[in-house]
């Protein structure tokens, strides 16, 4: 290649472990609540009750991948501001430039990489937006979720104390309202909302195939190494 | 600001049961519940009907009668201590005049009522409660029965129990329901009878909530009392039928209190809604386990699995069957082999009665009830859709790819 090429570093060590975090997180949620919402397997062995927890146990993997996933949403929430690597935020804002950068971005994916008319060797405005998706995703899984699991507390207490469960309805009663005024509306959200992430990460793995593919600029290893390449014109 | 003012800030009323409330709580109750007693007692009664000639005459001994006395306390959430309270309070129920009225029903919550447990409660209901007027019930017919309504109500003016069964059509429809010689409607008759009520116990989920007439696509119009009423203390008591243990509750403890109990969001008695069927099923631990019936009579069917694959939504409902049950805590509808239909929640017929888990089942996704889809098949539509864009996309990108190549670069 004539010019060769110049590393990049896109990813800090944390951004990269938090990623695969959450991307394991999201698989187990997803294992677990298909079955939670409709197991699917192992229903009918014989096997006193008290040898095999199937349900509890998946419950026990959804929760714990739903807390470390919240707890992550929230640092990330955090580094979208005050990042000092790169912080998402700025190329969020709705300015001249950003959406400039957006459709530049976005007609680059439709004319199948005929027009190519930005820098790709930084973050872009279409992928923030993007991932601004995802995470808002969450926040909504967040939310419905908490509020499905504080029907159990009804007594109002929990193993870290009765405040918990308070702050959960607190900060999730609305979702009943918002979702169409019954428990059982907020149980479809939760499980629709599913779907949607899904297709998003079906999307997102295909687009970072895609960007290093036909960019030929490496994009694909910035999640394990932290870099990817830019092209120097010779 | 100290801990218990923060807990009082974050803590949503509405959905805390709150089991033991300290003993200052109770002693003060306790005074309250005496003077109340005695306070009625002075009043004349309403009917000649001694409650212990009743008891005796149904066979039912002091024993037998005080056992029910502290199973209603604990059902009312009260410390033992308030038994003897409970008891009296059953006695004086002939101070308690009630009028009961049926709009858009089937007459379901009145069937309950009069086979409802306890020291073989109908007779107490029938014999000793002051039943003013029910429909279905009293003798009277036509005019006779309209009189009767009238007097009733100039007579106990402000100190009646109004009970409401059925829901009340305001759309539309609702001058297909009338009632009485006047043609008044139904929303007219309840704003009448509530005007002049003490208060008002909304029992079964129609009157509660709209229940089967509101269902999709609610040709009435048909809506809940608290959505008519809304100048007077309401309590919501439903299910479908509504568990008579918990009618007999709420009026102990009005006579008791002179009160109506603590409520949650939706005026649900929290003694009786405070838990979730699934909280105490019998047949938790094989949802724990992942045993589950799978089809009707199959054998996990015949070794009492968990119900809910076929559709038990025990896990979303606030009732007390799974305590008390029903029939004289004979049995309930799990306990049968049956899944729960979570019938005392709002809008059940449309959300929770269907036979398969909400994974499964048909339900209707947009307003209005056009389009039936699971939300599996939604979501897998979704899925194959952005699939097939990915697919095009691809391809597209592979061809263009090789043209850009073949271009000479």
């Amino acid at each position: 290649m004539a010019g060769g090429y110049v590393q990049i570093k896109r990813m800090s060590l944390f951004m990269r472990l938090n990623h695969w975090v959450v991307a394991l997180s999201m698989v187990a949620a997803i294992v677990t609540g298909l079955y939670i919402g409709h197991p699917y397997y192992q229903t009918l062995i014989a096997e006193p009750a008290v040898e095999k927890f199937v349900m509890a146990w998946n419950r026990w993997i959804h929760f714990y991948a739903a807390i470390i996933f919240d707890v992550s949403s929230i640092v990330i929430a955090y580094l979208y501001f005050f990042s000092r690597f790169d912080r998402p935020i700025v190329k969020l804002i709705p300015n001249r430039r950003n959406i400039q950068e957006f459709f530049a971005v976005l007609i680059n994916l439709l004319t199948l990489n005929r027009i190519k008319r930005f820098d790709s060797s930084h973050e872009d405005s279409f992928h923030v937006v993007y991932f601004t998706i995802f995470h808002l995703l969450l926040v909504w899984m967040l939310l419905t979720g908490l509020q499905l699991y504080v029907h159990g507390l009804a007594h109002g207490q929990s193993s870290i104390g009765s405040w918990w469960p308070a702050l959960l309805h607190f900060f999730t009663d609305w979702t009943i309202w918002a979702t169409g005024g019954t428990l059982m509306d907020v149980r479809m959200s939760h499980h629709l909302t599913m779907y949607f992430i899904i297709v998003w990460i079906l999307f997102h793995i295909y687009y970072i195939i895609w960007r290093t593919i036909f960019w030929q600029e490496g994009d694909v290893t910035i999640v394990f190494g932290g870099y990817k390449f830019k092209r120097v014109k010779g | 600001m100290n801990r218990e003012q923060l807990r009082s800030l974050f803590t949503a009323k509405s959905a805390r049961v709150q089991t033991n409330k300290g003993e200052a709580y109770y002693n003060a109750l306790l005074a309250r519940c005496r003077a109340r007693l005695d306070q009625l007692r002075r009043l004349p009664s309403f009917t000649n009907v001694n409650l212990h000639e009743v008891l005796a005459d149904e066979g039912i001994n002091r024993r037998d009668f005080m056992k029910w006395a502290s199973a209603m306390t604990a059902m009312l959430m009260l410390p033992a201590s308030f038994t003897p309270l409970v008891a009296e309070a059953a006695e004086l129920m002939n101070r308690l005049p009630v009028i009961w009225i049926e709009l858009q029903d089937c007459a379901g919550n009145s069937e309950a009522f009069l086979r409802s447990d306890g020291p073989k409660v109908d007779e107490i209901i029938l014999e000793i409660i002051s039943l003013e007027f029910h429909e279905t019930l009293m003798a009277a017919a036509g005019h006779q029965a309209e009189t009767q309504l009238e007097d009733a109500m100039e007579h106990f003016a402000g100190k009646y129990l109004l009970f409401v069964e059925g829901a009340i059509p305001i759309g539309p429809g609702r001058e297909w329901c009338t009632i009485g010689a006047s043609g008044e409607t139904f929303e007219e008759h309840l704003k009448r009878l509530a005007s002049k009520a003490a208060a008002i116990v909304a029992v079964g989920t129609c009157a509660t909530f709209g229940g089967v007439p509101a269902a999709a696509p609610n040709p009435t119009g048909a809506v809940g009392v608290m959505d008519v009423v809304n100048d007077k203390p309401i309590v919501n008591i439903p299910a479908c039928p509504a568990n008579p243990a918990n009618m007999v509750g709420v009026i102990l403890h009005y006579i008791l209190t002179g009160q109506l109990p603590e409520l949650d969001s939706l005026l649900r008695p929290k003694f009786a809604f405070g838990y979730r069927i699934h909280d105490n099923c019998e047949r938790r631990a094989h949802f724990d386990a992942g045993e589950f019936v799978e089809e009707w009579g199959d054998e996990g069917a015949k070794n009492n699995f968990c119900l809910y694959k076929m559709g038990c939504k025990g896990p979303m409902t606030f009732n007390n069957c799974s305590i008390i049950r029903y029939n004289e805590s004979v049995n309930w509808p799990i306990g049968a082999g049956h899944g729960c239909i979570g019938c005392s929640e709002p809008d059940f017929w449309d959300k929770y009665a269907y036979e398969r888990p909400m994974a499964d089942a048909n339900i209707k996704m947009a307003p209005g009830g056009g389009v039936e889809k699971s939300v599996d098949e939604f979501g897998l539509g979704l899925l194959t859709a952005a699939g097939i864009g990915i697919a095009i996309h691809a391809a597209a990108s592979a061809i263009a790819g090789k043209r850009d190549e073949e271009g000479g670069r």
